[in-house]
């Protein structure tokens, strides 16, 4: 395993795509510090901004002891392996994972998660804006996977969705799962506005409260239960909502009734 | 005296070729066509807070020194700098803008306009979506239904209802400037009787009145041939004053009302009753309009970019105006502040495929508003140093922002001595673009238009242009000094 730990408070960004299981295996440590890193517009090497330790345990392959939200692209489209982040993450952490687990025992950056296809990402904390979203102007959204975030999440989490879960235990800012045509997005608390905006298909769960639907949502029946993945359901009774209507989507968002007592007067006419 | 013909005013981002200056002894005493903001700006702009000399901060203190200094000091904190921003650009010309891209590349900086601010989310919206659009000729000529959403061209372009839209003469569409002269008319016989009507000031309004005021329903002038007027905003603009029908937004939800409206054109039904504080009945009315109208445009402004949603405001925007084409002839166009704020985008994608927002701290441009965008960069406390040209990001910025910008090194370029250039460390004057330089601006429309010289510079006074070269040549000398020395043990 190794161990890095940064040598200072990072000011300017920085730009660690090495720091990944698949570029570290089978190098020694000396090789490892001489991999190349960003920070701000000069070149450096891993050694120069971090202390590198090796230790005999084999899991996590890296661990990452201090705050590093000023690096970004942690564990860039790793495959396999494990590391630990014990402290706040930076942008673009896991982009394009394709297998293997990330554990933040913080908060994570923005973009964390951005285009997944594989694997396993567990946040012990908040996660920013754009959790599993694509790059600007792309359409290219998470494609499978696992994302777990024990806290809240920013806006436009989970936009052009194609596939895997996001779990989300705290709240969720607005445009969640925008465009998103597959997958599962359950939502423990409360669901702020603009909520699966644009979908076309997969589901959305919110247990807790949402902030106001939108319009382009029409109901469709009340449920008792819903199923979240293999494992898990979540307990209703649910509105279930068909959408968005302005894309002739067919998404499903399913609200906690108990908690959304606003809605019944609205739509229950129509059921 | 000297009186000179079709200048292009540099203000707006309708960029006027119409206006009329006449100079006696290098000094304007004249200005013709132009607007009230327009008149100020040629006749205001040698006040007494232009910069005569360049200034550089010593104990704490800015005392004039030489332009060398000045520019050898510039340079010194760009070339020294690890992550440096370089903000502005938006009221000086193409020719300045290109410099200041490859000063941005040759530092390894963040490039940035002031689009980031204003209309960015208009460029992320087109980015995801694409944009239908045209020139505001084609408008001016054809357009029977004009929407604004979300802004105040009476206010802020007021020249742009008389040049290209509503109030405008065109080869196939007529001036509605009649109609409106009858509607000032009964809307200042309505206020009078309104007034009239509140003699007990204790009583309250009567009520239907003041519904009116508010959810008006959609006249039958709607359906009316000839060009029709629509204003979408939070509250009652001056525009929205002369137009055909005007529909109250609640603040922050206009992507529910787009959104519901594409819905509506889609034949869809909506299971609630009022979208945004707006009946869905009315809202039938006004999809009704949109899809009757023989060519329609939508011109938005910061309503839409900088409210709850922002660029995705301007997706929802883009894509009714797409669902539209599916019926109708439909067109959008944002209404661009800053008179060459199209040209910085403009000259900015072409150099280096990214309107704003653009990062060269890894030797290539890079691009994603939130990561790269002056603003996000200076509220995260990255940068060391910032270089501010032809804007003023003092008197615009969130008071964090200024705060990390005044701890590192700042360098100023403008003909005035604005809020920002109070704050910097290195002020550089500069030549007013399109009054005492010549050179290129880009209109609202993306068509580029030549601006004008009229007066020569105070003596002394560089262009934009120069001093970016200037400097861009001190940088290679310093860091090419720098290189040596690495090498060298």
């Amino acid at each position: 395993m190794i161990v890095l730990t940064p040598l200072k408070k990072f000011q300017f960004p920085i730009h660690a795509e090495c720091i990944n299981p698949d570029v570290f295996q089978g190098k020694s440590v000396e090789e490892i510090a001489s991999l190349q890193v960003w920070e701000g517009n000069r070149q450096k090497k891993l050694g120069d901004i971090f202390k590198i330790e090796a230790t005999t345990h084999e899991t996590p392959n890296i661990t990452i002891n201090g705050d590093v939200s000023e690096v970004r692209r942690i564990g860039q489209g790793m495959k396999n392996g494990e590391i630990v982040i014990n402290g706040d993450a930076g942008m673009h952490t896991g982009e394009k994972m394709a297998g293997g687990k990330i554990t933040i025992n913080g908060n994570a950056g923005g973009w964390t998660g951005s285009s997944m296809k594989k694997g396993l990402i567990e946040i012990h904390g908040n996660a920013s804006d754009y959790l599993a979203s694509p790059y600007r102007g792309s359409t290219e959204g998470m494609r499978g996977g696992k994302i777990v975030v024990d806290g809240n999440v920013g806006s436009d989490s989970g936009s052009h969705l194609r596939g895997g879960l996001i779990k989300i235990k705290g709240s969720a800012g607005p445009f969640l799962g925008f465009h998103m045509s597959d997958g599962t997005i359950h939502v423990e608390k409360n669901a702020a506005s603009r909520l699966g905006a644009n979908m076309t298909g997969g589901k959305i769960v919110v247990s807790g409260s949402v902030d106001e639907l939108m319009p382009t949502f029409t109901i469709d029946s009340i449920k008792p239960k819903v199923k979240i993945d293999d494992t898990e359901t979540a307990q209703g009774p649910f509105y279930v909502f068909l959408g968005d209507l302005a894309e002739k989507g067919n998404g499903k968002l399913f609200i906690s009734k108990a908690n959304n007592a606003q809605l019944g007067p609205i739509y229950e006419k129509y059921l | 005296m000297s009186v000179i013909n079709a200048v292009t005013c540099p203000i707006c981002g309708c960029l006027c070729d119409d206006i009329e200056v006449t100079v006696v002894n290098n000094e304007v005493v004249k200005v013709k066509n132009g607007c009230a903001v327009c008149e100020a700006k040629y006749m205001g702009y040698k006040s007494e807070h232009r910069i005569r000399q360049p200034l550089v901060r010593k104990e704490g203190k800015l005392v004039p020194v030489s332009m060398d200094e000045a520019i050898h000091k510039a340079a010194e904190i760009l070339a020294n700098a690890n992550y440096p921003v370089l903000y502005g650009w938006s009221s000086t010309n193409c020719e300045a803008q290109r410099v200041g891209v490859e000063l941005a590349e040759e530092v390894g900086g963040v490039l940035d306009n002031t689009a980031v601010v204003c209309h960015g989310p208009s460029l992320m919206g087109t980015q995801e979506v694409g944009i239908p659009t045209s020139t505001l000729g084609q408008i001016r000529h054809r357009a029977d239904l004009i929407i604004y959403w979300g802004c105040d061209p009476w206010s802020a372009h007021p020249r742009h209802l008389e040049r290209y839209t509503t109030f405008t003469e065109g080869r196939f569409e007529d001036s509605e400037w009649k109609s409106y002269i009858n509607k000032v008319k009964a809307v200042a016989g309505k206020k009078k009787l309104l007034s009239a009507q509140r003699v007990e000031p204790h009583k309250k309004p009567h009520e239907t009145v003041a519904e009116s005021l508010i959810f008006n329903k959609p006249p039958e002038t709607l359906q009316k041939e000839g060009r029709k007027l629509i204003v979408v905003d939070v509250r009652k603009s001056m525009t929205a004053e002369m137009a055909d029908y005007f529909i109250q937004v609640q603040p922050g939800k206009d992507y529910e009302l787009m959104q519901a409206i594409r819905a509506l054109i889609k034949d869809e039904e909506l299971d609630v009753e009022q979208v945004a504080g707006v009946p869905v009945d009315y809202l039938r009315e006004v999809v009704d309009a949109l899809i009757s109208c023989k060519f329609g445009v939508i011109f938005f402004g910061m309503g839409l970019t900088q409210s709850a949603g922002k660029f995705r405001n301007i997706e929802v925007a883009i894509s009714l105006i797409r669902d539209l084409n599916s019926r109708t002839k439909f067109l959008i166009m944002p209404m661009r502040g800053h008179f060459n704020v199209s040209g910085a985008n403009i000259v900015s994608a072409w150099q280096t495929g990214y309107a704003f927002g653009v990062d060269f701290s890894l030797g290539y441009p890079r691009y994603n508003p939130g990561e790269t965008t002056s603003m996000d960069v200076l509220l995260r406390g990255e940068s060391d140093a910032t270089l501010v040209i032809a804007a003023d990001p003092g008197a615009t910025f969130p008071k964090k922002a200024i705060q990390h910008m005044v701890k590192h090194p700042l360098i100023v370029i403008d003909p005035h001595l604005n809020a920002t250039a109070m704050l910097g460390d290195v002020v550089i004057p500069s030549a007013f673009v399109g009054i005492e330089v010549s050179g290129t601006a880009y209109r609202m429309d993306n068509v580029p238009l030549p601006l004008k010289k009229v007066v020569e510079p105070p003596e002394g006074i560089l262009t934009d242009e120069e001093i970016l070269k200037k400097i861009l040549e001190e940088v290679r000398i310093i860091k090419s000094k720098r290189d040596e020395k690495t090498e060298a043990p």
